[in-house]
């Protein structure tokens, strides 16, 4: 597994060149000058926009402006962005609070949406599984924004139990439900998932072994049913993770969370690429790394699965 | 004996057969209506001793096994009638929670792929310590040491170094040597083997018989072997259950059903003697379909492949007439089988 593990690595580098330089491609190729729209109702004059093309780079290549860009992610050295702030000193304030929510998200998906496809599995065609159905099938067929407004209505305006949007620092119980609304996908999916899975190993043989060994319910389900029934699952989860990443970008837009996703957003509405580029860099990152991990746990899960 | 184990209370304290299923019916309702899988099947066993339980496929042999054992889906099975007493008590009308004690400690099964009845997830060596821990408490370190000698006892060579190796890692015939360590751990009455050499080659097929055998011998547990291999039977078996449509057909010592069978099923049976290169095609060689269990004929159920076949065979339905001792058959005209006319 060692071996696979660092080949694996090693195949992370050519992917990871690909992309970042397509990243830093299509900024140069958007349409529109960035400095043009930069000095309020008049056009910038001309002497200003080429000081900034030639501060960053943009009178380069491509090829060297990408060589500048490689060296410096490598030596960390993010730069500043077209306002002349510390790129780093803005990310290094966001990522925190989107890892949180994402974080926040992947527990929530987990929990409810294994605990509910487990209960609906086991008792298949039951009330709970009915009431499983249904709201999975409506959390499904919400586009995401909605979902995100009608609770920031309800609960923020309505009912008052929670702020409608969060504060700078985004504390935990803030991020609740913001995180839900990420979440509210894939924890329907998660559900299904769960239940399909545990409908299908319910019947298998080694099941009906452990209750032939007279192990207690509970146990043949918590042990020997779970533990197969979760793979499926926890792949699923963990291949979601860098796509929950980037689906952040809604929900910190409507509960104004101060996370990438608004730096990000902010970012792109204003061309400023010194700091798109960084952060869907980090985004492709996050996904391929998870993806990595994701392979490995899935080994870990099953033993049946032989790296070569 | 690896051990002496303490006797669970009650053991040995009943003076009738160790187990005895009576007038036992199991259907299973389906879209396309109930399927009475199983139709008044009797049969015991005693300590020590061999039932082998013959029939063509989807006679009902496996349907009566597990609910022996309590793990017939249900829904859509559902036991419709009949007793099955383990030392004389009827564990149908037990609460789940003794039942679950009798599994594995008074009655344990061997199943017949054992790839898909071992979990996939646990190393064999857990899943064969998890009987200690469970029913006895044992604490993880002995549950193993006794999985060890368990393995060593059903002879995986190098079973110290296994213990931790996964089902899939393992032949065939030693994962069902796994699983045959796993239903003996805790030293039960009975053993349930449900066709246990079917899934495996001809000559693992004989070393697992001869562990089951010698395995029975030295614990002198009770054997309930389901198979469709004639030419087991003759070799371990003390006495034979023929199944026909979800009925016991004929019971009788397996020499005298050998030597002379009472029955036109049983007798087809051993005319279309088992042959190494036809293996799992032998009982198909009687002409005709096998009973629809939906619609099942009247009177007699195998009247319409039978060669012996009067006209009241389709009305009346042969009960199972007492011949000798221990035999049965269940044919309104056994005496013209016997004599061998025709
Ligand atoms: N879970 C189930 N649902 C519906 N029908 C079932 C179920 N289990 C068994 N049956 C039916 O019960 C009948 C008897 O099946 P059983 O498995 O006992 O046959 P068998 O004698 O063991 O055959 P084989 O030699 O093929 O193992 C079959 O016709 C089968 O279709
Ligand atoms: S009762 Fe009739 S049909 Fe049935 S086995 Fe006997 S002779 Fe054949
Ligand atoms: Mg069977």
């Amino acid at each position: 597994m060692g071996r696979y593990t660092i080949r694996r690595l090693l195949q992370l580098i050519p992917v990871l060149l690909g992309t970042t330089f397509l990243i830093n491609y299509m900024v140069w190729q958007l349409p529109g000058d960035p400095f043009a729209g930069r000095c309020g109702q008049r056009p910038c004059p001309d002497s200003y926009v080429s000081a900034m093309r030639s501060q960053f780079g943009l009178d380069q290549p491509i090829l060297v402006q990408y060589w500048q860009f490689l060296k410096n992610m490598l030596t960390g050295n993010l730069g500043v962005d077209f306002n002349q702030v510390p790129v780093a000193t803005q990310l290094g304030d966001a990522w925190p609070i989107t890892i949180r929510l994402a974080l926040l998200a992947v527990a929530i998906e987990a929990v409810i949406g294994i605990s509910a496809g487990v209960l609906s599995g086991l008792k298949r065609g039951g009330f709970i599984d009915n009431v499983v159905t249904i709201s999975t099938l409506f959390l499904l067929s919400l586009p995401v924004f909605v979902t995100g407004f009608l609770l920031q209505w309800l609960l923020g305006v309505q009912f008052q139990v929670i702020t409608p949007t969060v504060s700078d620092e985004a504390p935990i119980m803030e991020l609740i439900v913001p995180a839900f609304v990420l979440a509210s996908l894939n924890m329907a999916f998660t559900a299904r998932l769960t239940r399909t899975s545990i409908v299908e190993n319910r019947r298998s043989d080694y099941v009906r072994t452990a209750i032939a060994k007279g192990l207690t319910n509970r146990r043949v389900v918590g042990v020997h049913l779970l533990r197969n029934s979760l793979i499926p699952v926890l792949t699923f989860l963990g291949t979601e993770v860098g796509s929950l990443m980037s689906g952040a970008i809604i929900t910190e837009g409507i509960f104004n969370i101060h996370g990438i996703g608004g730096l990000l957003y902010r970012a792109i509405t204003g061309q400023d690429y010194t700091i798109v580029v960084p952060i869907a860099s980090l985004l492709v990152l996050v996904y391929l790394v998870s993806n990595l991990l994701v392979d490995l746990l899935y080994g870990v899960l099953d033993p049946r699965i032989r790296y070569e | 004996m690896v051990e002496v184990l303490s006797e669970p209370a009650g053991r040995g304290s009943y003076s009738g057969a160790l187990l005895e299923v009576e007038d036992l019916h199991v259907e299973f309702h389906t879209r396309q209506g109930v399927a009475k899988a199983v139709n008044g099947v009797t049969y015991s066993v005693n300590p020590g001793e061999t039932l082998a339980v013959l029939g063509e496929s989807g006679s009902g042999k496996s349907v009566t096994a597990q609910t022996i054992m309590g793990i017939l889906d249900m829904p859509p099975g559902r036991i419709a009638g009949g007793q099955i007493r383990f030392r004389g008590v009827d564990i149908l009308k037990l609460p789940e929670d003794q039942r679950r004690r009798i599994r594995g400690e008074g009655i344990a099964m061997v199943f017949q792929d054992a790839l898909s009845a071992l979990n996939p997830v646990f190393p064999v060596g857990w899943q064969i310590a998890e009987m200690f821990r469970i029913h006895r408490g044992s604490s993880r370190s002995d549950a193993k040491k006794k999985a060890v000698e368990l393995m060593d006892r059903v002879r995986i060579p190098g079973a110290r170094d296994r213990v931790n190796d996964f089902p899939h890692q393992f032949s065939g015939g030693m994962r069902q040597r796994i699983m045959i360590a796993m239903a003996i751990a805790l030293d039960p009455e009975i053993l349930i083997a449900d066709e246990p050499t079917t899934a495996l080659d001809v000559t693992v097929q004989a070393q697992i018989m001869g562990l089951l055998a010698e395995l029975q011998r030295d614990s002198n547990m009770g054997l309930i072997l389901i198979t469709h291999d004639l030419g087991v039977v003759a070799d371990v078996a003390d006495k034979i259950a023929v199944m026909y449509g979800g009925r016991i057909v004929e019971t009788a010592p397996v020499h005298d059903l050998y030597a002379n069978p009472a029955h036109p099923y049983s007798k087809g049976l051993l005319e279309s003697i088992p042959r190494v290169d036809l293996k799992g095609q032998e009982l198909y060689a009687i002409k005709g379909m096998p009973p629809n269990l939906l619609d099942m004929p009247s009177g007699c159920a195998f009247h319409p492949r039978c060669p012996y076949r009067r006209e009241d065979c389709a009305t009346a339905v042969p009960p199972l007439y007492p011949i000798s001792g221990s035999r049965g058959s269940a044919c309104h005209y056994w005496r013209e089988v016997v004599d061998g006319s025709r």
